[in-house]
């Protein structure tokens, strides 16, 4: 007969074991990468974590009670591994990019790096683990009082022990075990190799275990048949008809949820694994672990039903029924069996969130009150670590006083459902941050936290019910007699099941709030940048981009960060392979972008990404970094918007580039025309003159016997055609010399009306000689303009003389007018000639241009107003032709004041 | 097969799988009916469990392996 202090010594022993097998594997897994220790098989194995003493006891007892409804805690999470493919490798694979070491520090990283965030995830999981913990410290104490009740030795060194002294003792066990194993360093990625191999030994146990009790039993039962018949004869049958009801679909949805985000399952499956194809294998082997591990739970319930006395407890069928047949050594296995199954969970569990509340909540603290003080290079680390070794202690004691609480009130299963519906609080929101790009960070906080409410109020509260009159008091009348408050039977939803009660509405109003409140706010940069990190993580060619600017952070700066939080000798090699790849000396390292996020991840491997972050962003920029600069880096969305943008600017550029070289080509063919007119109108010009002084000429040569009275004609006709030729070329001259700004003058203070007055008299002639009547008009005030008095008379008498030439009306007309208007100086020459069509206007500047009125005129060479516009523009002035009051053309010569 | 209609191929089951688990197409093989003293339901529901494991692994064999991810590591491994 197996007495209780046997049963204790041996778990000791167990422990013990374990103990070894830790330390060996972490030195192992240290010394050899190779080790079966990363294989695929002890992956797998960590993973059946999840089957805890709640598999190994609570199953069998929730079969006995409630039928095929133990099945939904195991099929849920099959489907999440058949599925892997789509939630779980996305999972491992951004936390791989970023050092994500924790459901909460992937909540956090995946909304704007929020510290805020990260807290009220560690809080929410600490305090929705506490009934699992307490669970687990339950199902412990009744094995071994189990084992001791039945005990001829009776109860050994137990007795006077009370369960609560004992579930105390193995509580404080297990935090030192913890302690010791999981806080022996500090890894860059939070992995633990000797523990996950203690796990995965243990696994094996557990499983070895249950299947040995199972076969057992359906042996002494005499076969699978002989059992359920037997149990059938009994009355006692697998009840089915009401399984699959709401609680089926509720339970079934929970334990999708908590395989992925209950703490532990997290830490094996995503921060623990080393090779992201180690995925392939547990996609079914960890199904096939659980099918196992399930296989004898309906015939040990049913067997227990029908031969152990009525009142047994179910829970502890896989226990007692061995030792009610006399098998002490199994009943043994068995008990150790559980007790490995309950101890995996307290360890990895309390690893797991102790990771959570010292990154996230102790370690924030810390820097913020230690930030001026300088350390030593391990300062950090131990700090850290003692942060965790607090944050062990505090886990376990919620645990325990959870327990100590309510340990009369529920049979195993229950209890277990209280945590996996607070832990599926956290579901929508991580499913929005690998599936929705808009999901922001106040959505995420708010639906977190409202789900939280609601769970606190619908299924924590009301589990201490048989402890707390007050606590029933609010459960059969509501708070304040408000009835419709009543936590289960929220807004009058009467009847309903309790768990389905409480994870319809926590659930409902968690995925309302993360929808409607992603909808209604703006992504910071920062989010907006991690939700393209994590979303595109399969893109090829995509590589999480640095988040940092460089500022002003030297090297020196950040290698004292380093040291203190990774110390000395890790942060050195991080430092030496980075200075060694830029081919640089360790002492001119120059930390690039690239370098400094590349130590944000390491940083985040120790103190979560949201301290890394913050910790950097005050060495790199001072003291914030400037939003703007991080959108400049922002997500490949933004970047490709941006990109278009430009596109469309730089074809808008293009587009008015393509329309000016139009505009360009177009003039250029017009000068070039102008240039063809220009050499023909030259060489016509010329060759008129030409022609006759040769013509004349050759009849000088040719014609000896010729008057004098003729040659002196012929030799007059020469000369005057010389001079004509002479005129001609000294105009294209003194224009192209204006053009190019050659000849200059110096221009001064001139007075424009004495100028005009000298013109007027030159013209008097020709006014006369064409019977033109002069009209002089309102005559401006004496002024001084910037100017020549020869070059502005040589303009006017070009003006007066071309009204006069081209006039061809009956009572021809010349109208001078003057007049100041605002600070300049203004000569009109206005005519009652045909004017100049709308289509010459602009021509009759140009060289040569006569504008056809003139093609027939013999004259000029039609330089005279090209030469006048020259002029009149290096005296700074304008000359236009502007509608005036007669009908012809109107001249006006605008100059500026001189002060 | 290739990768193509091997994903899709694992959406299917995974979809199914939770379909064929939850009601109503559950009830198909809730009868009142016992093989060897066992309901119908129980082997119907253990054996979609041996199913989709089985499929699973297939499925998982029959994929190519994943191009090496450029970042991961970074010389730890």
């Amino acid at each position: 007969m197996l007495s209780a202090d046997f049963v204790i010594a041996t778990a000791i022993g167990y422990v013990g074991l374990l103990f070894v097998l830790a330390y060996l594997g972490d030195r192992r897994a240290r010394a050899n990468q190779r080790s079966f220790l990363h294989s695929p098989a002890v992956y797998t194995l960590s993973i059946s974590v999840y089957c805890t003493s709640w598999t190994f006891y609570g199953a069998v007892g929730n079969a006995a009670r409630s039928g095929l409804e133990f099945l939904t805690i195991y099929l849920g999470p099959t489907l999440v591994f058949v599925g892997w493919w789509f939630l779980l490798r996305r999972l491992v694979r951004i936390s791989h990019h970023q050092r994500i070491t924790s459901v909460a520090d992937l909540l956090s990283s995946r909304f704007g790096k929020s510290n805020r965030l990260a807290v009220l995830v560690t809080c929410i999981a600490v305090v929705g683990i506490a009934p699992y913990i307490a669970l687990q410290l339950k199902a412990v104490t009744s094995s071994i009082q189990a084992v001791a009740g039945a005990s001829e030795f009776g109860q050994g060194s137990l007795a006077g022990i009370d369960d609560v002294g004992l579930a105390l003792g193995i509580a404080a066990g297990m935090a030192l075990f913890t302690i010791l194993f999981g806080t022996r360093h500090v890894d860059a990625k939070e992995q633990h190799h000797g523990v996950v191999a203690a796990i995965a030994f243990e696994a094996v146990v557990k499983l070895a275990a249950l299947l040995t009790v199972g076969i057992f039993v359906v042996y002494v039962g005499g076969g699978f048949e002989a059992i359920f018949s037997r149990a059938a004869e009994l009355g006692v049958a697998v009840d089915a008809a009401n399984t699959f009801d709401s609680r089926w679909l509720t339970t079934l949805a929970l334990s999708v949820a908590a395989i992925v985000c209950l703490p532990r399952q997290f830490q094996v499956t995503v921060v623990e694994n080393s090779d992201e194809n180690h995925l392939r294998v547990a996609s079914w082997a960890f199904p096939a672990y659980m099918l196992l591990m399930s296989l004898f739970i309906l015939p040990i319930a049913v067997f227990g039903l029908t031969t152990m006395p009525a009142g047994s407890n179910p829970d502890m069928f896989a226990l007692t029924l061995p030792m009610a047949f006399g098998q002490d050594g199994l009943a043994l296995l068995a008990f150790i069996g559980g007790f490995s199954s309950a101890t995996s969970m307290i360890i990895l569990e309390s690893i797991a969130l102790s990771i959570m509340v010292s990154n996230h909540i102790l370690m924030p603290l810390i820097l913020r009150f230690s930030a001026g003080s300088s350390g030593d290079g391990q300062g950090v680390t131990r700090l850290l670590l003692n942060a965790r070794r607090v944050s062990i202690v505090l886990i376990l004691s919620l645990g325990f006083f959870y327990f100590f609480f309510t340990r009369d009130s529920d049979a195993l299963a229950p209890i277990g459902l209280i945590s996996f519906t607070g832990i599926a609080q956290f579901f929508p929101a991580v499913l929005a941050a690998l599936f929705w790009r808009e999901a922001s960070l106040k959505a995420a906080t708010s639906a977190i936290a409202l789900g939280f409410v609601f769970w606190v109020w619908c299924s924590f509260l009301p589990s201490f019910q048989s402890v707390s009159p007050a606590v029933a008091m609010l459960l059969a009348h509501g708070p304040w007699g408000i009835s419709w408050l009543r936590p289960e039977a929220m807004f009058g939803l009467d009847g309903w099941d309790p768990l389905a009660h409480a994870a319809f509405w926590s659930l409902t109003v968690n995925v309302l709030t993360l929808t409607i409140v992603s909808l209604l706010t703006r992504q910071s940069a920062l989010e907006r940048l991690q939700a393209s990190v994590f979303l595109d993580v399969f893109k090829r060619g995509h590589h999480a981009r640095g988040n940092f600017v460089l500022g002003s952070a030297t090297a020196n700066d950040l290698y004292f960060v380093a040291e203190r939080v990774l110390g000395e000798r890790r942060a050195a090699a991080l430092f030496e392979t980075a200075a060694r790849e830029a081919g640089v000396g360790a002492d001119q390292l120059d930390p690039t972008p690239e370098f400094i996020s590349r130590l944000e991840r390491e940083l985040a491997g120790s103190i979560g990404a949201a301290s890394a972050h913050v910790m950097l962003s005050k060495v790199v920029s001072g003291s914030d970094i400037s939003l703007e600069e991080m959108m400049q880096m922002a997500d490949e969305t933004q970047q490709v918007i941006e990109y278009s943008q430009q596109l469309e600017l730089t074809s808008a550029e293009l587009r008015s580039t393509a329309r000016q070289l139009e505009d360009a080509n177009g003039r250029l063919r017009e000068l070039d025309i102008r240039k063809d007119d220009f050499l023909s109108q030259v060489s016509h010009e010329v060759r008129t003159p030409m022609t006759s002084i040769r013509s004349f000429s050759e009849i000088l040569l040719e014609e000896p016997d010729i008057s004098e009275r003729q040659r002196q004609h012929f030799v007059g006709t020469i000369h005057q055609e010389s001079l004509r030729l002479t005129k001609l070329l000294d105009e294209i001259l003194d224009l192209s010399a204006l053009e190019r700004g050659e000849r200059a003058w110096e221009n001064t203070p001139t007075d424009p009306q004495a100028a005009l007055d000298r013109a007027l008299v030159v013209c008097e002639a020709a006014l006369r000689q064409h019977g033109v009547r002069l009209e002089l008009g309102e005559r401006a005030p004496a002024a001084l303009v910037e100017g020549d008095a020869d070059r502005l008379c040589q303009v006017f008498i070009n003006l007066i003389i071309n009204a006069i030439r081209y006039n061809n009306a009956p009572a021809p007309v010349v109208r001078v007018q003057t007049a100041v208007r605002s600070g300049s100086y203004a000569v009109e020459v206005v005519d009652n000639g045909p004017g100049i069509p709308t289509g010459e206007r602009t021509l009759i500047f140009e060289k040569f241009s006569r504008g056809k009125r003139g093609l027939t005129e013999k004259g000029g060479a039609g330089l005279g107003l090209a030469i006048s516009r020259q002029i009149v523009e290096r005296m700074h002035g304008t000359l236009e032709l502007v509608d005036g009051p007669l009908p012809g053309a109107c001249f006006r010569v605008q100059l500026q004041l001189a002060c | 097969m290739d990768r193509s209609r091997l994903i899709p191929a694992m959406l299917v089951l995974t979809i199914l799988g939770a379909m064929l688990m939850l009601p109503p197409l559950v009830y198909v093989f809730n009868q009142d009916i016992a093989h060897f003293g066992v309901r119908q339901i129980v082997f119907y529901l253990f054996a979609l469990w041996l199913a989709l494991i089985i499929g699973t692994a297939l499925l998982a064999r029959a994929l190519p392996p994943e191009p090496a991810d450029p970042d991961a590591g970074e010389g730890e491994r």
